[in-house]
């Protein structure tokens, strides 16, 4: 095969056995290509079947799967090489780069070393050839003083530097081909944006195909050359990136792009219900569940694919979709607001917060060594009545913390003045009386239900708690209020989706009727589609019932899709406070602007433009 | 799942025979651990409880000339060196080995439960009160204390359940202290106090439930250690006393008679033991397995 095409997967299936049970297929048919010098972007929501995929094509898919097809790297099928060769092929052939780097890294062996071992297993070299080798991967993928970075530990390393070394480590033996699984999605805008760069500066320059596997189509658009996109272990479209992004053909793909974030949006398609069950997945279509455009062949019939348009898709009306306007979500309700409005809510002034470091000893305390650091300084925020504020800033800015101490959890100074009452020296049960009217959802959803108490319980507890008898009916409402459904009042947690369980949170707060729900990332573990429900719900219950948000989030575009006002915090000081429109439209500070670029790599049409070229200016972002 | 996020199943003292029934459980499989020590254990109480219905003899009725018998169509199982009915000593002893363990375990369960609470979700201060009070107490063997207080008084069946319970409370305290110091850091907890729930509230509709698999699965082990430490109390001469029946001290009644070897005032009391422990033990293994499949 001399097409240039460095992977090509051809009819490739999984299955698993589950225990004496019969085989669950996983993974369908997929028919996919990497070539020489670009990326392949593989996109599917949790559960799709992406990371099976790629263990699929390094063969290291658990003992219980059974895998058909082909998987051609250049002229060799590596399902049919024996252990001993294809054990060659990893590491020296095929880069890998992990979610996590690091679990993926030794932690009691020095980054250099991890690296030399890397590159001396495939090529025998001598070890000081492979230290200067080690230099060389530490320049080319940007890390500074790398003979002395060499000899660090991976903890030593922040976490965009432990996916360089990670990259590094993958580029030892010049492979031909990178599967990235995932390397953004535990960074921040600003650094995911430098790794895609990077990337795709290496693969110009060695000429290497990157398999980059993602959830989040807003990253893809600009650094991928073909994007393909997976649903419940099938191929439903692939096809050139451009084509993909100027207009998508598949139903899933179109709702999918449809419910991603941006400023001045006025509603995001939220595609209804969830992935199928792989023991029990539709006969025809897996996606005609939940398509928009579904019709009764679709149940039965085996999606038609079809190579005649741009992408090429898997879906049996496609013709008769493209015709058709893109769906509608739900249609906007109308929004009033009510004569509270504009009243001032919370004030924060002046709050600071101390992180006391563990005492180190006599000496220090005695000759005054500092033993604690100040991760938030002098923030000044308000909120007024109806409004959402967003709260953005990387990783490590102290959002966080400001969050907690708006929910008086961690000791402050300053103030913090709810309905024009500040908390301070008061008695025990007006502290608590003070607590209830702020509110909290956390970002996993999981770890806040209790699991051993049934849904309707957890809601009920807040009304229980401030003496209430006749909570039923309430709890009812609540959940309808959330958008759930009164079946799910006796199940426990692990037997509801995380999205269900994220409006489970909602509603808990809501029953404590509070002044202010502080949001701390709610959708940051959700998948896209569920996202944009809930971000849709949190825009409805701002609107229609006066509901006060403090939204904290790392990602600009959800906070710019329901936030009044944004402020931007970095290195616990803020940066900019400024309504939403117009902070967009003209950052203020050089940092909002750097921020703001590595947010909006989807260019969405019909959204606010802004100011700044999402490509334009240099990423000198001091390390 | 983070690491906070299990409460982590690491059984109180006596590992080998831990780890002896977590192999059983294993090879029985999830319901029929349960199952078989609920069978187990209902077999073994109602022995003690139901006996005296079928077994009319009495446990102190003494008849010198019946003195050593070995099991027969009259004495099922044999007599002792008084000619005393074995058979119904056994159930007796049975009956108040059983009446002083159960509440024993009972107490130091509540103790403990109670105890470790105060010092996982209490004030800082108080933490540090009560866990070098549990060192202070946790220093000293539980049985040579025990030893040292019955050695003093020789206790009634009332001062032998407060002795016991009183001293098999700390690793229990320990366990659920450092359970709720796991527990109370994470996000529904935060979210109750967030609407007002107090620290008894978050203990009890929150702590509790959650970690109450390892509560049960040590508390069931603890009954069984208290039968252990009954018997081997007994056994020495300082638990329960002569003429009642126990089945520590039928042990020990055999053993001192090594000139006859009598193994049929041997064998039964310790065939006893052992089935009520396995009992207590398979049930907890049951349970635990049981609740982990839950969540």
């Amino acid at each position: 095969m001399n097409d240039g095409s460095v992977l090509r997967l051809n009819n490739v299936s999984v299955a698993l056995r589950r225990g004496r049970g019969d085989m669950v297929p996983l993974l369908d048919q997929i028919c996919l290509t990497v070539n020489q010098g670009e990326m392949t972007a593989l996109v599917g929501e949790s559960g799709s079947g992406k990371t099976l995929t790629s263990s699929a094509i390094i063969r290291l898919l658990p003992r219980n799967a059974r895998v058909s097809g082909q998987i051609w790297l250049g002229n060799t099928d590596l399902l049919r090489l024996p252990h001993g060769e294809m054990r060659k092929i990893r590491g020296r052939d095929i880069g890998m780069v992990f979610q996590n780097p690091l679990a993926a890294l030794n932690p009691s062996v020095r980054v250099g070393a991890q690296i030399r071992e890397a590159y001396r297993l495939h090529t025998g070299e001598s070890d000081h050839a492979a230290w200067v080798r080690a230099c060389e991967l530490f320049d080319e993928v940007g890390i500074a003083n790398a003979k002395k970075r060499l000899g660090d530990y991976p903890h030593q390393f922040s976490g965009g530097m432990r996916q360089r070394a990670m990259i590094a480590m993958a580029l030892a033996c010049s492979p031909k081909l990178l599967i990235a699984d995932e390397p953004t999605s535990g960074l921040d805008a600003i650094l995911t944006r430098q790794i895609l760069s990077l990337l795709t500066r290496l693969r110009h320059e060695f000429r290497m195909g990157v398999l980059f596997i993602t959830h989040d189509l807003s990253i893809v658009q600009k650094y991928a050359d073909q994007v393909h996109v997976l649903y419940a272990g099938r191929s439903v479209e692939w096809g050139s990136s451009e084509a993909f992004f100027n207009a998508p053909r598949h139903p899933y793909s179109r709702a999918l792009l449809g419910a991603l974030p941006g400023p001045g949006q006025i509603r995001l398609t939220a595609i209804s219900g969830a992935l199928p069950d792989p023991e029990a997945m539709p006969l025809g279509c897996r996606f005609a569940p939940r398509c928009a455009y579904h019709k009764a062949e679709c149940d039965w019939c085996y999606p038609k694919i079809d190579n005649k348009g741009t992408t090429s898709v898997a879906c049996g009306r496609v013709e008769d979709i493209v015709s058709v306007h893109p769906p509608k979500g739900m249609p906007s309700p109308q929004y009033f607001r009510s004569a509270n409005d504009g009243a001032v809510i919370l004030k924060i002034e002046g709050l600071g917060v101390d992180y006391r470091l563990p005492a180190r000893g006599i000496l220090t305390a005695l000759t005054g060594g500092k033993n604690s650091i100040r991760v938030l300084d002098d923030i000044d925020l308000t909120l007024r009545y109806g409004e959402c504020l967003g709260i953005v800033g990387e990783s490590g800015s102290g959002k966080s913390t400001l969050g907690r101490a708006i929910l008086q959890m961690v000791p402050y100074d300053g103030s913090v003045i709810v309905d024009g009452i500040a908390f301070g020296r008061m008695t025990r049960s007006r502290r608590k009386m003070m607590r209830r009217r702020i509110q909290v959802v956390f970002q996993d959803p999981r770890e806040s239900l209790n699991p051993r108490m049934r849904i309707g319980d957890i809601v009920a507890e807040p009304l229980r708690l401030a003496g209430e008898r006749e909570y039923r009916e309430q709890v009812r409402r609540l959940l309808d209020r959330v958008g759930l459904h009164a079946r799910i009042l006796d199940k426990f947690p692990h037997a509801i989706s995380g999205g269900q369980a994220q409006r489970v949170a909602i509603a808990r707060a809501l029953a404590a009727k509070p002044a202010v729900i502080v949001l701390d990332e709610p959708t940051s573990s959700l998948d896209v589609s569920t996202q944009a429900a809930l971000l849709n719900l949190l825009k409805d219950l701002g609107h229609q019932d006066g509901l006060s948000y403090i939204l904290i989030s790392h990602d600009v575009a959800a906070i710019s899709y329901i936030a009044d006002t944004i402020a931007v915090l970095r290195s616990g000081r803020l940066i900019e406070v400024g309504a939403t429109a117009a902070l967009l439209a003209v950052p203020g500070a050089e940092y909002t602007r750097q921020l703001l670029a590595a947010s909006f790599l989807y260019g969405k049409k019909g959204t606010v433009q802004l100011a700044v070229a999402p490509n334009s200016g240099s990423m000198g972002i001091p390390s | 799942m983070s690491g906070t996020t299990t409460p982590s199943f690491r059984p109180i003292g006596g590992r080998v025979r831990r780890a002896i029934f977590s192999g059983v459980a294993e090879s029985l499989g999830e319901r029929g651990t349960l199952t078989a020590g609920t069978v187990l254990a209902t077999l073994v109480v109602s022995f003690c409880l139901l006996g005296p219905i079928f077994c009319r003899a009495s446990p102190y009725a003494i008849h010198v000339g019946d003195a050593y018998y070995p099991p027969s169509s009259q004495f099922f199982l044999g007599t002792d060196q008084i000619g005393r009915d074995e058979l119904a000593r056994l159930i007796a002893g049975g009956y108040t080995t059983l009446a002083v363990s159960i509440p024993a375990a009972i107490l130091a369960f509540i103790v403990g439960t109670v105890f470790g609470f105060s010092a996982g979700l209490g004030p800082i201060w108080l933490d540090k009160v009560l866990m070098r009070v549990l060192d202070a107490v946790l220093a000293l063997p539980a049985l040579i204390l025990l030893i040292f207080f019955a050695s003093l008084l020789t206790p009634s069946s009332f001062q032998l359940i407060l002795l016991l319970g009183l001293t098999s409370w700390p690793g229990l305290a320990r366990l659920v202290r450092n359970e709720a110091i796991a527990q109370r850091g994470r996000d529904f907890v935060h979210a109750s106090r967030q609407c007002g729930g107090g620290t008894f509230h978050i203990a009890w509709t929150h702590l509790l439930p959650v970690i109450a698999p390892v509560l049960v699965f040590n508390g069931t082990f603890l009954v069984g250690d208290q039968i252990l430490a009954l018997s081997a109390l007994s056994f020495l001469g300082l638990g329960i006393q002569p003429p009642e029946a126990s089945w520590g001290g039928l042990l020990q009644a055999g053993l001192n008679l090594v000139v006859v070897d009598p193994w049929w005032m041997i064998v039964p009391a310790g065939v006893m033991i052992f089935l009520s422990i396995a009992a207590t033990n398979l049930i907890g293994q049951g349970i635990l397995t049981r609740s982990e499949e839950a969540v």
